[in-house]
């Protein structure tokens, strides 16, 4: 049973770090390879606020989802100036910075030791320590999100994101700034990647800079990719489907030396397969004046 | 009122644009021609602002809008049909008037509610163009002329004050044709100035009171449709002769 919790627990925590990824990526077709480090920062504020400082539950998760949204203002503001490829290459090397920071900053973050012992604060007189609870909250929480998130892909945010996705000269010559648009679902995507960052830390108790790597971002870009982009149902039953994928591997008797790198081939030849067969719907031609 | 005075644009040492000059008042309705490469596409780009003129003024209703972006400009009122459709093929057609409505109103993002009044807008613009029944279709499924359509109506939705039309008729049949200048007379607002390009000068007949013709970057004829017709310079910017 509590296999099975563990294996909810961060199929959910990937509900809402893909579907924040989603706003950016699946309706704005912009790749901001730098989500995984809001990931981060919400994982790392959690861990600081609740190990240094003793902060209840409700303040990391908002002050997590807020740092994450900082850092995508200071981040949106120079990158989404470029477009598409470029932008992707600019979000990633942000990425890498703040990896680097995470490595390196070893006063704040304790460098590649990572942070141990982070506990999980009581919400009121709520227990979370215990793995059900943790989960039922967590499904709260999802679902709140998830609500929320459907309100934006729904709403006039949503439909502009999707129009400036197809052709942003047209989205401009209606009046509606691409960049305002492009910035604000950056902004609410980080909300998104920070609070589950902060789940996941309090899940795991221990964080250190390898959970934030690319291939952690990879992943995420497999969900939503897999979910098909712009559909939260997708992502949402993809990043369970992907969790539990590899588990199905436990079963079969294979040598560890194998069964690592099995896993990761999997979601290479899903991911590969996927691209292929969509490759039209997913990146679309890019229309100009 | 549009004015554009001695705007140059070039890319590396090709001038595209050459010291261009033009005005427009409210309510004209004024038809560009000339041959290919003569600057029409671009120096609509200099008035909706997806490009910038090196040098050159371009005025509208006394106030500068060199600098400002696209979507400035269009908030002024400076609306904008593509030559290469500017619909967006993956959403519905009534999502495409939304957004035109809710950059009007200037909706909250955030709202997520669609407002019964855009809605009852969207029909009676579809009904008009008899588009209402593909209300909740993908605009890709449309042809080319039921695109072309959209694409006025969802600017007269935006409530444009300069429309910039870049050829309206290209690709599409001649019954359709039929059907778009109807729509230019009839729904765009009278007191809109009105800005077509078009290689088909009959089309403009009954459409424009005015023709000016751009040739090598500038503004070459200027006149009424019967007085550029008439004119032996228009022979020679086409075909190189008056005979």
């Amino acid at each position: 049973m509590d296999y099975l919790i563990n294996l909810i627990i961060f199929s959910l925590i990937y509900v809402l770090l893909a579907g924040g990824f989603n706003i950016s990526f699946g309706l704005g077709r912009l790749l901001n390879l730098s989500h995984v480090a809001g990931y981060a920062i919400g994982a790392y504020t959690t861990a600081l606020l609740s190990t240094d400082y003793q902060f209840g539950f409700f303040s990391c998760l908002i002050l997590s989802g807020i740092f994450s949204m900082l850092f995508s203002l200071i981040i949106g503001a120079i990158s989404l100036r470029l477009s598409d490829d470029y932008f992707a290459i600019g979000s990633l090397s942000f990425s890498f910075v703040i990896s680097a920071l995470l490595i390196n900053w070893k006063s704040l973050t304790r460098g590649v030791l990572g942070i141990p012992g982070i506990p999980r604060p009581d919400i009121f007189t709520f227990s979370i320590s215990d793995n059900l609870n943790f989960l039922i909250v967590l499904s709260i929480a999802v679902f709140l999100s998830l609500f929320f998130l459907n309100s934006v892909f729904k709403g006039p945010l949503g439909r502009s994101l999707k129009a400036q996705g197809e052709y942003s000269h047209a989205l401009e010559a209606l009046g509606v700034s691409s960049f305002k648009i492009r910035m604000y679902s950056f902004i609410i995507s980080s909300f998104f990647a920070g609070i589950s960052g902060c789940f996941f830390a309090l899940y795991l108790s221990y964080i250190d800079p390898s959970s934030f790597s690319l291939s952690e971002m990879v992943f995420v870009l497999t969900i939503v990719i897999i979910g098909q982009p712009g559909s939260l149902l997708g992502s949402s039953l993809a990043s369970f489907f992907l969790v539990f994928l590899p588990e199905s591997l436990r079963f079969i008797e294979l040598d560890p030396g194998i069964l690592g790198p099995m896993r990761q081939l999997i979601y290479a030849v899903i991911l590969f397969s996927t691209v292929y067969t969509r490759k039209a719907s997913l990146f679309p031609i890019k229309r100009t004046v | 009122m549009l004015s554009v005075k001695n705007i140059h644009f070039a890319i590396g040492e090709a001038a595209i644009l050459n010291g261009l000059e033009m005005s427009g008042k409210d309510g004209e309705r004024i038809g560009i021609i000339g041959p290919n490469g003569s600057g029409k596409t671009t120096f609509f780009n200099c008035v909706s602002g997806f490009i910038t003129p090196q040098k050159g003024e371009i005025n509208f209703n006394g106030h500068s809008v060199i600098g400002t972006s696209p979507s400035k400009r269009a908030s002024l009122g400076i609306g904008r049909v593509f030559q290469n459709f500017g619909i967006f093929r993956d959403m519905t057609v009534k999502e495409n008037i939304l957004i035109a409505l809710e950059s009007r109103d200037q909706n909250n993002l955030l709202s997520f509610k669609v407002s019964k009044e855009h809605l009852d807008e969207i029909d009676s613009l579809l009904n008009l163009v008899g588009l209402n029944k593909h209300l909740n279709s993908k605009a890709g499924s449309l042809s080319g002329g039921q695109l072309r359509l959209l694409e006025i109506i969802r600017l007269v939705a935006f409530r444009a004050k300069v429309y910039l039309l870049d050829e309206p008729t290209a690709g599409v049949s001649p019954k359709m044709k039929g059907q778009i200048v109807e729509t230019l007379k009839n729904l765009i607002p009278k007191e809109a100035l009105v800005l077509i390009i078009e290689h088909d000068i009959s089309f403009m007949k009954d459409l424009c009171e005015r023709i000016v013709v751009f040739d090598g970057g500038k503004c070459v004829l200027d006149g009424s449709f019967e007085e550029v017709r008439s004119d032996t310079r228009l022979q020679e910017i086409y075909f190189g002769t008056t005979n």
